[in-house]
């Protein structure tokens, strides 16, 4: 055992693994508290402390940077890069490539984040970084698809397992998506601010396709590559349906970038572009539960799992939620749904759905089965991976309630009618209505973070425990050499 | 080669070509023909780029992160009409770079905020919103006050805007084609050449935050608010005209 | 030619056919051919080739065979 352990750690590159994943991380537990905080600003607005860098407007951005890039897009390298070199059974092609992509990706976050609180934004959706670190990125990137692509190359047997499939999608989606999301005009070298070289109707059909399959890519397409590897690697037995993860491949593949249109049902963008992204959006449920179908049924005929492994409650609980959120996804792109979901908490309640239940759920199970393998160790506590899945769900449950009832709840008021045909209500009463509910979603919130928080402590205690091994193992041999020598 | 899916699994940069077919049919259908269908974006009189103030109130509001809270997108439903007005139009937002439509009503719409309420309510409103609105969730903006606007890089901001679209005059030429399109008044405000004069005489031409001694970030944010929603005279036109172009 | 495919009432139903006949046809390559199907399914092993996982290996083999 411990002479494969160390033939392992020679063949592969696992440092840059374990970078990326504890920024995972660190990322994440920032994010996830600054979503929580900006949450309990919503509730009790005193909380913006009239300090312009922490007020809601600044501040959210910063969390879905910090959540999206920062903490899903480290998972991601993290994963990708281990999943490539374990299917392909080779060494990363590129050491110093990769550890580019470490720095060039960390740094934008970094900037981006502290740009953002100092008002240095591009007013976009998820693609608020200014134009000096969109360069940044798209470098990155480059170097990343190199990475990436160049492994594949040297993959010992001829074909290529299907995980990476997802994660080559994702990168090439990604660096499509972000070029012409970016692309803008800056006011000069060393002024911040950039315009966008699309106006009005245009830009706004450019940026839900952008913005909506940073979630099609970025959070689903990906993550699909984690989970086709770290769901058959826990349960210990190979994916449910070859073929079907191939269909699902190039169906979701296909009809993703169709769907973006369905943000901006019954605004000024023609009818024929939004129907049709509706359309794919019913379309895609197909694909979406195939997969969800696909990695739930891999556990067939070792469900008692279930109950004995906590890891694997974890990976499950995220599949049984992309199955939950791509339901809710194509029924709120029904234009009748959209009229009263839109603009309201219920967008935010179904997003999270599938960001805290899919994506950071299968984050946490893939970590957890990863980081024991990446140090050569045990997991510290498997209590503790208990405790985390129980806040996380608890966390979530009250989320997606609150927010149904703060979005269905407002969603009706704004469109009530007294008996003589004016409106019922006012803006700002649905404003009151909405306290309770986001009081809850703040707790929710709450509950998910401290989870993270029980999480860093488990991988900590596993990261000392590691060394504490290696040092005694060290020990042991120099021991041993002595009295040879002896 | 023969093309079967063994070949695709097994070369690297035939799966790369495919997929990249795969992804970029969809995006290519809905955003292409957005530029050459005439009837995405509505002809309508009126419409017009910000002035140098306002653009700068633009900015001010897109640094703030208002969009994260407020929509500009009204949509054509009964209560939205009578809350907010006539439904917002592809035309009104074709200068803007980039698009503020928004996602998320925390806070009301603001497509059609403009003259809506005064200069006044709305620096005390930006100032501390619960002085007006006691329920309101919406942060103080006290420092918009304190800020002087920084106006220095206004000729540059709008000479990055003409490279991306915007109709601002930079030659004789161009300036003439604003005072045909847009009168002799505003051709004024859309040259470059005089972007800070202009800025300075529409910050004078109104009471905008109750100092006219001093020029503030609230200045330019409140000039902004006026004019959203406000270029387009509906009067002009009936109802059916616009439902031609949806 | 491109006047008929320029009319969208046209292109519509066209790209709708070409997407579905696509579509059938990566089912039926990927299901109606009993020693491709065996193929495909082989790989879904890939995840468990790992050289230093000797014991997992092991474990499979034995079930499969």
């Amino acid at each position: 055992m411990a002479h494969s352990a160390a033939a392992a750690t020679t063949q592969y590159n696992y440092d840059i693994i374990k970078k990326f994943a504890l920024m995972a991380l660190l990322w994440g537990l920032l994010g996830m508290s600054a979503g929580t905080y900006i949450a309990a600003e919503l509730a009790f607005p005193f909380l913006n402390f009239d300090i312009a860098e922490i007020t809601f407007g600044r501040l959210r951005p910063v969390h879905t940077t910090l959540v999206i890039f920062g903490f899903g897009g480290s998972a991601l390298f993290a994963t990708s890069y281990y999943v490539v070199q374990r299917t392909c059974q080779a060494r990363l092609a590129s050491d110093w490539m990769a550890n580019l992509t470490f720095w060039g990706w960390q740094l934008s976050v970094l900037i981006g984040i502290i740009g953002y609180v100092n008002g240095i934004t591009e007013g976009k959706e998820y693609a608020e970084f200014p134009w000096y670190v969109d360069l940044l990125i798209t470098v990155t990137w480059v170097l990343y698809l190199l990475v990436f692509v160049m492994t594949l190359m040297r993959r010992s047997q001829p074909h290529i397992y299907v995980a990476n499939w997802f994660y080559l999608a994702f990168i090439l989606a990604t660096a499509i998506l972000h070029v012409f999301r970016n692309l803008s005009v800056p006011v000069g070298l060393f002024n911040t601010t950039s315009y966008s070289l699309y106006s009005g109707v245009q830009d706004a059909m450019v940026q839900w396709w952008y913005g909506h399959n940073a979630v099609g890519f970025f959070l689903t397409a990906a993550f699909l590559g984690m989970m086709y590897y770290f769901v058959p690697k826990q349960a210990g037995r190979p994916i449910y349906s070859y073929r079907l993860s191939i269909i699902h491949f190039w169906a979701l593949s296909f009809m993703y970038m169709w769907v973006g249109g369905h943000h901006l049902h019954w605004t000024a963008l023609p009818d024929w572009a939004s129907s049709l992204a509706a359309a794919f959006s019913i379309m895609l449920l197909l694909p979406s539960w195939g997969g969800m179908i696909n990695g739930i049924m891999t556990l067939s005929g070792a469900w008692e799992k279930l109950r004995t492994d906590p890891i694997m409650l974890f990976l499950i609980t995220a599949l049984s939620f992309y199955g939950m959120s791509t339901f809710e996804g194509p029924m709120m792109s029904l234009k009748s749904v959209n009229a009263l979901s839109h603009y309201t908490d219920w967008t935010v309640g179904h997003v999270h759905s599938g960001a805290l239940g899919w994506v950071a759920m299968i984050s946490f199970g893939s970590f957890y089965h990863l980081i024991p393998r990446l140090w050569e160790t045990r997991l510290y506590s498997v209590k503790l991976v208990y405790v985390h899945f129980w806040l996380a769900t608890i966390g979530i449950v009250l989320y997606i309630a609150s927010m149904w009832v703060s979005g269905i709840g407002q969603g009706l008021m704004l469109r009530a009618f007294d008996d003589y045909g004016n409106l019922a209500y006012t803006f700002i009463e649905s404003v009151v209505f909405m306290h309770w509910p986001l009081v809850v979603r703040m707790i929710g919130g709450m509950f998910f973070v401290s989870g993270v928080v029980v999480m860093a402590v488990n991988v900590t205690m596993t990261i000392r425990n590691a060394k504490l091994e290696q040092a005694a193992l060290e020990a042991k041999i120099a021991a041993k050499l002595a009295k040879a020598g002896a | 080669m023969k093309l079967s899916h063994e070949s695709i699994e097994i070369n690297a940069g035939l799966m790369i070509v495919l997929t990249l077919i795969a992804i970029s049919i969809g995006g290519l259908v809905e955003i292409v023909p957005l530029y050459y269908i005439k009837d995405t974006i509505e002809k309508v009189d009126g419409v017009r780029p910000y002035t140098p103030l306002e653009q700068r109130g633009r900015d001010i509001y897109i640094r703030e992160g208002c969009y994260t809270c407020h929509s500009q997108m009204i949509r054509p439903f009964r209560d939205e009409h009578m809350r907010y007005g006539h439904y917002s139009l592809a035309a009104e937002s074709k200068y803007d770079h980039p698009f503020q439509w928004g996602s998320k009503r925390t806070g009301p719409d603001l497509g059609r905020v403009g003259r809506k309420y005064s200069n006044a309510w709305h620096t005390q409103h930006l100032n501390n919103p619960r002085d007006v609105v006691p329920e309101s969730i919406m942060p103080n903006y006290p420092w918009l006050l304190r800020n002087e606007l920084d106006y220095a890089d206004v000729a540059d901001r709008m000479r990055a805007l003409k490279v991306v679209g915007v109709p601002y005059s930079e030659t004789e030429e161009e300036y003439l084609a604003n005072v045909d399109q847009f009168g002799a008044t505003m051709a004024e405000q859309f040259d470059i050449n005089r972007a800070e004069l202009s800025l300075l005489a529409q910050a004078q031409s109104e009471d905008w935050d109750g100092d006219r001694s001093r020029l503030t970030e609230m200045d330019a944010l409140v000039a902004y608010l006026q004019v959203l929603g406000t270029m387009v005279d509906f009067t002009q036109y009936d109802e059916g005209y616009f439902a031609e172009f949806r | 030619m491109m006047q008929w495919l320029s009319n969208m009432e046209n292109t519509k139903p066209l790209a709708l056919v070409i997407f579905f006949v696509v579509f059938v046809g990566i089912l039926l390559y990927v299901f109606a051919n009993k020693k491709r199907s065996k193929r495909l399914e082989s790989y879904k092993n890939i995840p468990f080739l790992e050289d230093d996982e000797a014991g997992e290996q092991k474990d499979k083999d034995s079930r499969n065979g």
